[in-house]
């Protein structure tokens, strides 16, 4: 547990010891009120924070869990704890089923078509006979646990906050250790993300599913509460609510959710009377915080207590993998008029280094994003090994030995060097990886702080750490210092010596002669030559085509 | 007999659709102008539109009783007040953010329709309010169909706003400024373009058109606070369906969004209508992820 956990679980416990000192019932309503807001937040914070997409259903799954329960309770006769399960579960199911389409959807998208179907439930509810039209459920009966009654005040209070901790533990466990690297990874370098292996489909549905399966419960227990469901469950201003709270609390933290309730919640009751004035304080102070304070509450927390991460672990190598050749037969490119690939061939054999040369728009970068997966090509064969690549998405691409760096690495915006560059391994490897390249003094400063140059350095051990058989990369040496080359050309050449397929796209050819142990020449899309280093360098074609000023010079 | 009276009902629906899509094209037009210059998607532009129909409200009032076109008198400054929100807009909401993450835009401009919507709530009330005509009452008559001058109006003025903007981005040097800012952000200051500038313009330009659609919203349609929501969605669906970052495309689905609204209200229920208006756009945004003609060129906000 750290200091920030620890702060923040004695704030709550103050704030009940004040809380039974008064013993006031209203308070206690407002108290029960704000557990199950941070519930439904704790949620959201998944998804809007972590995956960094404005879904905007978690209101809707809310509403459906406030339904679920009310609909199974008062129509089916089921028994409070099991139609409790029902408003978790129901919900979590669609939050899947909604993750499926939007997974492919971009940011503006996403928000448009959370918002549809936030729309769809209000209509329903509002207009079906079975939720009981505009004047909802009535009867609901009360939580009973091993014959027990759940009664209003401290005991559903009780129960509401034994939920926020097991909200709580849901979130610590899908995000914990290197996972929510990976999240940040896909969230801020999505290319990068699905060329280490990480897939973002899953993770969108898995988060989708775990934050609606949350909005379930919290809008079970509002059910619960109330005695009643009515169609304001599903009325926009829960998920404004919700989307103020994980602002103010700060965006992707699940103690800031709790944090963003407690301040948040209790405002409509300063203005009673006011009718839905909250929601213009609501309103401003959504704004102010996003403007001037970005990272909320629990980014002024983690100022003054910063989480110290877990120890280091010793450096250990990933795995080594079965060594295995790269082959790309007759592979073709269209975009649009322009013959950006025109029946490549390329070999990269296991302990060798192979150079891919040719002048800019000769096609290195469309053949490195079709070996990578990222494009399609026309036509062709790629096989690693013995393995077909083509119909594989990248991910299980790089899942099966196949890592590449960018020309222009992505980088996540808030983890350290050492956590972001283990997203493809665990720790041991990142940290195996970045001392391989020389940047394990880093480790823990925050990867988004390093300069162009360490950062292609990262990118290298970001891609090391998965344990490729075959390695990428895209003009690796392009913006080094003399030593720096020096010691990536020695990593380079050590790779392949044990039993790596090394594929380099490089101009340098300073660099990149004494390294390569065979190069391919492109031209226009086409192979002019390959084979041997001194063979393809002296291959008059590959002279006239690219080579030209260096052998003139 | 039947039938000819079905195709005058259906006429005079299509007569009330297109006057009611030419103000739903005036407020897409605002949010895709927006969309195109800083890549965002401006949540308080219903609120806009429903601040304009408020501020007309407020404005009549000032005129004589016996003003002879009330809602044209005052369309030039209910269009220049909204400009203004608009600036106000830009400069609270968009401008501080324009480094951050793209959804924090998305959330300062939900933040600012809370704060009209509601601020507009408290200070004159939740019940609806109708503004002044365009022009004076009367009807035009003809092959079975029955016209209001409102009508007529509303489409002419529309159209004229439409033209105006057409003509302010393609036929003026300023115009060029903004579409080539909208386009290519770096080029554009790489040429001297002042991004500052074309951004709080093109602010300004949505901000009057959605000026223009409050108020010939408000007389036939009335304003209450809560319509906000309503109009920005299907601006928004205008977008996605004409083709993200297409200004004109947005503009004619707008169109064809109040000509469906009107015939299956008619037809069926408006609660129909708009359920079938969701259900629809969820359709189109499973089959077709990137909408459904495509995103402009150079726009993947």
């Amino acid at each position: 547990m750290t200091r920030r956990w620890a702060a923040y679980t004695l704030l709550l416990a103050l704030a009940a010891a004040l809380l039974a000192l008064s013993g006031d019932a209203y308070l206690l309503r407002i108290a029960t009120l704000v557990g199950i807001y941070a519930i439904a937040a704790i949620g959201f914070q998944l998804v809007f924070g972590r995956l960094g997409l404005l879904a905007l259903s978690q209101g809707a799954f809310f509403a459906i869990g406030a339904y679920v329960l009310g609909l199974t309770t008062t129509v089916w006769g089921w028994p409070p704890l099991l139609a409790l399960a029902a408003a978790v579960i129901v919900p979590a199911v669609a939050g899947a089923l909604v993750a499926l389409p939007a997974a492919r959807l971009e940011t503006h998208y996403v928000a448009l078509a959370t918002l549809g179907l936030s729309q769809l439930v209000l209509l329903a509810v509002t207009n079906l006979d079975v939720t009981g039209g505009a004047n909802g459920l009535y009867g609901v009966p009360v939580l009973t646990v091993l014959d027990g009654e759940i009664a209003d005040g401290w005991p559903m209070l009780l129960t509401v906050w034994t939920g926020v901790a097991l909200a709580l533990g849901v979130f610590a466990l899908t995000v914990r250790g290197v996972r929510a690297a990976r999240f940040s990874t896909l969230r801020d370098a999505p290319h990068a993300a699905r060329a280490l292996g990480l897939d973002p489909i899953r993770a969108r549905l898995t988060l989708f599913a775990v934050a609606a399966a949350l909005g379930g419960l919290a809008g079970g227990f509002q059910a619960l509460g109330l005695g009643v469901v009515s169609p304001a469950v599903a009325r926009f201003d829960v998920m404004i609510s919700l989307l103020a709270i994980a602002v103010v609390g700060g965006r992707g933290s699940a103690w800031g959710a709790i944090a963003g309730a407690v301040v948040l919640i209790p405002l409509p009751e300063l203005f009673r009377g006011l009718e839905q004035a909250y929601l213009l304080g609501y309103g401003i102070v959504l704004l102010a915080v996003i403007v001037a304070w970005p990272h909320g509450i629990d980014g002024l927390v983690r100022r003054w207590l910063p989480d110290t991460g877990p120890a280091r672990p010793a450096p250990r190598p990933p795995s080594r993998p079965a060594p295995a050749a790269l082959r790309v037969e007759a592979v073709t490119k269209r975009f649009g008029g322009v013959q950006a690939l025109d029946r490549v061939d390329l070999v990269a054999r296991p302990g060798e280094v192979t150079g891919l040369i040719g002048a800019n728009g000769s096609g290195k970068t469309t053949l490195m994003n079709i070996v990578s997966g990222l494009e399609r090509p026309d036509s062709g064969i790629l096989r690693l090994g013995a393995v077909p690549l083509l119909g594989r998405r990248a991910p299980a691409r790089a899942r099966l030995g196949l890592a590449r760096g960018f020309q222009h690495p992505e980088l996540p915006s808030d983890v350290t060097v050492l956590d972001a560059a283990s997203v493809a391994g665990d720790r041991a490897a990142g940290l195996w990886a970045l001392d391989r390249v020389g940047l394990e003094a880093l480790a823990d400063r925050p990867v988004a702080s390093l300069g162009p140059a360490d950062s292609r350095l990262f990118d290298i051990a970001r891609a090391l750490a998965a344990g490729p058989s075959v390695l990428l990369l895209d003009e690796p040496a392009a913006g080094l210092t003399a030593p720096q080359r020096a010691r990536l050309s020695r990593l380079l050449r050590s790779l392949a010596d044990d039993g790596m397929a090394v594929v380099v796209v490089e101009h340098g050819m300073d660099f990149l002669l004494p390294l390569a142990d065979t190069l391919v020449c492109l031209d226009a899309g086409r192979v002019i030559a390959a084979g041997p280093v001194d063979a393809v360098r002296r291959d008059p074609a590959v002279i006239a085509a690219y080579l030209g000023q260096e052998a003139a010079a | 007999m039947i039938e000819t009276a079905l195709i005058e009902t259906a006429a005079q629906l299509v007569v009330t659709a297109l006057a009611l899509g030419s103000t739903y094209a005036l407020v897409a037009l605002g949010f895709v102008l927006i969309i195109n210059a800083v890549g965002a998607v401006n949540f308080a532009h219903g609120d806009l539109v429903m601040a304009a129909g408020f501020v007309t409200v407020a404005l009549v009032t000032l005129l004589p009783a016996e003003t002879a076109l009330p809602g044209l008198v005052l369309l030039p400054g209910v269009m220049a007040v909204m400009a203004l929100v608009a600036l106000v807009l830009a400069a609270l909401a968009y401008l501080p953010l324009r480094k951050g993450p793209p959804t924090s835009v998305f959330i300062s401009t939900i933040a600012v329709g809370l704060i009209l919507q509601h601020g507009i709530q408290l200070t004159a009330g939740p019940q609806p309010r109708v503004g002044p005509p365009l022009v004076g009452g009367g009807w035009v008559e003809g092959g079975g169909l029955l016209v209001s001058h409102q009508q007529i109006a509303t489409v002419a003025v529309a159209a004229l706003l439409v033209a105006a903007v057409h003509g302010l981005l393609h036929r003026t040097r300023f115009g060029r400024r903004l579409r080539a800012a909208a386009q290519d952000p770096e080029l554009a200051r790489a040429l001297g373009i002042n991004l500052a500038v074309t951004i709080a313009a093109t602010f300004a330009i949505a901000g009057a058109l959605a000026g223009g659609a409050g108020l010939l919203l408000s007389h036939q349609y009335f304003v209450t606070p809560t319509d906000g929501a309503g109009l920005m969605l299907k601006a928004y669906i205008a977008t996605v369906i004409g083709g993200w970052g297409r200004v004109w495309g947005a503009a004619l689905a707008a169109l064809a969004i109040a000509l469906f609204e009107v015939l299956v209200a008619a037809a069926v229920s408006y609660l129909v209508a708009e359920a079938l208006l969701y259900i629809g756009v969820l359709a189109v945004l499973m089959a077709r992820p990137r909408g459904l003609f495509g995103e402009a060129e150079g726009r993947r906000a």
